[in-house]
């Protein structure tokens, strides 16, 4: 049983999930872009990675680093930096610069955060519970953060570090702290995971188990999942949905003028054609293995940047419900 | 050695440096398929395995989480199976499909992190209490196989084992899925430096000597960090990590060892390392940026694999009258006789409606395709140049008309790179979409 569409504004954290090459970034950057549109104030973080989603939304901006920068009014983007983060964070614990540079200069201890696994995950969902805490006036400084989640595979183990490591910590601030970010990260009032997936074979099924997994082993609220770059039908009504067999049926000697031979046009037509039937088979999948409600975006030859054509494009996202296949 | 150049502006898919890539298959022990997640990088390392078995080698691939259907089409036990961590061969079926014949034989192992971790323990520890100590130790217990990188140990541990086992001549290795195709490389480093740093020193012997933290040793600097770290993390962490990493020092020179053996093998002129980008402007970035960053390293790049390229059907470039300015209506009118003449000779079971309505729908298509084309080739022409001035080789593999997750693919695919076989056009579209 789907749970219910609340409407994705109202969350204070939405975590943007997926394989490398959905299209991922592009929707974070949509949703936080239409978010803050609405009048929201909002943060974006991106996650661990080269910086790219300052240059979707304002193409030409400076690198925003840690410290974050505003992109457009009330929308502002941040990469968190694990290294940073932790330098924060001890900051925030020890309260003596002196002893953070200690650490953080010793060769031994840089040796240790290369080799140890876990603590860039901690680190920076602790990062994003810190941001998510920030009042200004008594009222939240950010009340939507959008998490540009690293590509999955590596996103759901992002997500069950905090409860590993309170698991496996057995007194202290850190396993406090571990079970605060957990707490944020299971709360379905205020957070969500937005899977994005591809109508093809491979992220079809990554996205079912991610689906599945996070359900089961992690506990964090799905309720919609977004697929990505569906390719549009082929044909405009009125014409035949058999067109590239047709134009096969030409001989190749017919003389088109400037067009290309009858052949080159039956490929590129069927090319068209099969691509848009692959994608619908697999949106069907998709919908069947997950048993959530499905936001269908369309591809987008060259990729989508600037503001306002990405506030458009997440206008599908924030309806709740998502849109007919 | 040759090395391919690309002179003039025309996309030449037909033109490969088979020979170059072929000989990879045969002079080097070790391919490690690397890339961004998305590209195919899985398909394309599948590809090239089963091109060295049909040529006679002893492949074994090793992959992370195959396509169910590429799993259906090689005979092997699917991801989700008890079957991770063995080796699994080739179905009957799926050899005599590929023509492999002779001493040629493809095994396949999928990689599994928390049975690679139990192996070594079992391997190294010196006596069962240690053994027990360390699989019951909490922090082992989550390290092993929740945390990230953890993939990259197992398959660096993998790789170390087929290689001392001698029984193949190609270890073809699929890097797991991340963000920076350098994860793979840095992984056995990490692990030398991690046993060998003073901090881990520091956590293991005051732990022998005092039970727990006698903090007596020379490093004052280190004893500092650690008891501060300690003040952050609370007093159980540390200590589980400690006793953790004394159970690990006796085994840790057989781990330092092998580290060391796999990357001196990995950077040694017996690996290769082959790139493989996707036709979209970040993956072609990022695959740009992995070979800059390689540069210099010693590390053993061949070139760049650019997958799933679109392009176009006759093998020539998009014709200028497409991508510039409007259609002549003589040439829509002839289309559309031609549409209607076809029709008249085999009407088929659709109505052929308007006739200049369908020539224009198919000018449209050609015109779509034709920008996806050129999309591709502006995103594919940085990399090339780059291949070019570093003397690597740069392959196409065209989108193949469905995901190729079948035996055809993956011998078409051969067939691209090893034969320089462009794919005939009527085929190029002509399958039905998958289920």
């Amino acid at each position: 049983m789907a749970p219910e569409l609340t409407p994705i504004l109202d969350r204070r954290l939405v975590i943007v999930t997926g394989k490398g090459g959905t299209g991922k970034t592009t929707v974070a950057a949509a949703l936080a872009v239409a978010a803050a549109r609405q009048g929201r104030s909002v943060l974006i973080a991106e996650v661990g990675g080269q910086e790219q989603v300052p240059q979707f939304i304002s193409p030409g901006h400076p690198p925003v680093g840690y410290a974050g920068s505003e992109l457009i009014p009330g929308l502002t983007s941040i990469h968190i930096d694990p290294h940073e983060a932790l330098a924060e964070y001890l900051g925030l614990q020890l309260r003596v610069r002196g002893l953070v540079d200690l650490v953080m200069r010793n060769k031994g201890f840089a040796q240790l955060l290369n080799a140890a696994p876990g603590w860039r995950e901690l680190i920076t969902l602790g990062k994003v519970w810190h941001l998510a805490q920030m009042q200004d006036a008594g009222r939240p400084r950010y009340e939507l953060i959008v998490v540009d989640a690293p590509a999955t595979g590596h996103g759901l183990t992002f997500l069950d570090v905090p409860r590993v490591v309170g698991n496996a910590v057995r007194a202290g601030p850190l396993r406090g702290h571990a079970h605060l970010v957990e707490e944020l990260i299971l709360d379905p009032e205020q957070t969500l995971l937005l899977p994005v997936a591809l109508a093809e074979e491979l992220p079809a099924r990554e996205t079912a188990e991610l689906v599945q997994r996070a359900q089961s082993d992690i506990g964090i609220a799905i309720d919609r999942v977004v697929v990505n770059a569906v390719a549009p039908p082929p044909f405009p009504p009125g014409v035949p949905d058999d067109l590239d067999t047709r134009l096969h049926a030409i001989d190749d000697a017919v003389a088109l003028g400037g067009l290309p031979r009858p052949s080159v046009l039956a490929t590129c037509a069927s090319y068209l054609r099969a691509r848009h039937q692959l994608n619908a088979g697999y949106v069907e999948q998709i919908r069947r293995d997950c048993d959530r409600p499905l936001v269908i975006l369309p591809y987008c030859p060259g990729g989508i940047t600037g503001a306002g054509p990405l506030a458009d494009f997440a206008e599908p996202i924030l309806a709740a419900g998502g849109l007919p296949a | 050695m040759s090395v391919e150049t690309f002179t003039d502006s025309a996309p030449k898919p037909a033109s490969l440096p088979s020979d170059r890539l072929g000989d990879l298959l045969h002079e080097r022990k070790i391919l490690v398929v690397v890339g961004t997640g998305g590209v195919g990088k899985t398909t394309v390392a599948a590809a090239l395995a089963v091109e060295a078995a049909r040529r006679g080698q002893r492949v074994v691939a090793l992959t992370i989480d195959p396509a169910r259907r590429l799993c259906d089409a090689l005979g092997i036990d699917p991801p989700s199976s008890d079957a991770r961590g063995a080796v699994q061969s080739l179905s009957e079926a799926a050899r005599t499909t590929l023509e492999i014949q002779g001493s040629g034989r493809l095994d396949t192992i999928m990689l599994d992190m928390k049975s690679t971790f139990d192996g070594l323990v079992q391997r190294f520890a010196d006596d069962e209490k240690t053994r027990a100590r360390i699989l019951d130790n909490p922090i082992y217990q989550h390290v092993s196989d929740a945390l990230a990188g953890s993939a990259e140990y197992a398959a660096m541990e993998k790789v170390h084992e087929l290689s001392e086992g001698g029984q193949y001549d190609l270890i073809v290795v699929d890097t797991p899925p991340s963000q920076h195709a350098l994860d793979f490389l840095e992984a056995p480093q990490r692990l030398v430096e991690f046993l060998d740093s003073r901090l881990v020193q520091l956590l293991v012997h005051p732990a022998m000597a005092a039970g727990r933290f006698g903090f007596k040793l020379f490093h004052r600097t280190s004893q500092r960090v650690l008891q501060i770290v300690e003040r952050v993390s609370g007093v159980g962490f540390l200590e589980d990590i400690s006793e953790f990493l004394l159970a690990l020092e006796g085994m840790s020179e057989g781990f330092k060892d092998r580290a060391t053996h796999v990357r001196r093998l990995l950077l040694g002129p017996t690996s290769a390392f082959l790139v493989v980008a996707g036709p979209s402007p970040q993956t072609a970035r990022s695959a740009f940026e992995f070979l800059a960053r390689m540069r210099g390293t010693g590390v053993p790049v061949e070139g760049v694999l650019m997958n799933r390229m679109r392009l176009w059907p006759d093998g020539e470039s998009v014709p200028d009258g497409l991508s510039q300015g409007p259609v002549e209506t003589a040439d829509l009118d002839a289309l559309a006789a031609a549409l209607s003449a076809a029709d008249a000779a085999n009407p088929g079971d659709t109505e052929l409606g308007d006739p200049r309505a369908a020539a224009r729908s198919a000018v449209e298509l050609a015109k779509r395709y034709a920008s996806l084309v050129q999309q591709d080739e502006r995103s594919a022409s940085a990399l090339r140049d780059q291949t070019e001035r570093d003397r690597k080789l740069f392959a196409r593999i065209p989108e193949l008309p469905r995901d190729i997750h079948d035996l055809d693919g993956l011998v078409r695919i051969g067939d691209v790179l090893f034969r320089n076989l462009r794919l005939p056009s009527s085929q190029a579209g002509a399958s039905d979409a998958g289920s």
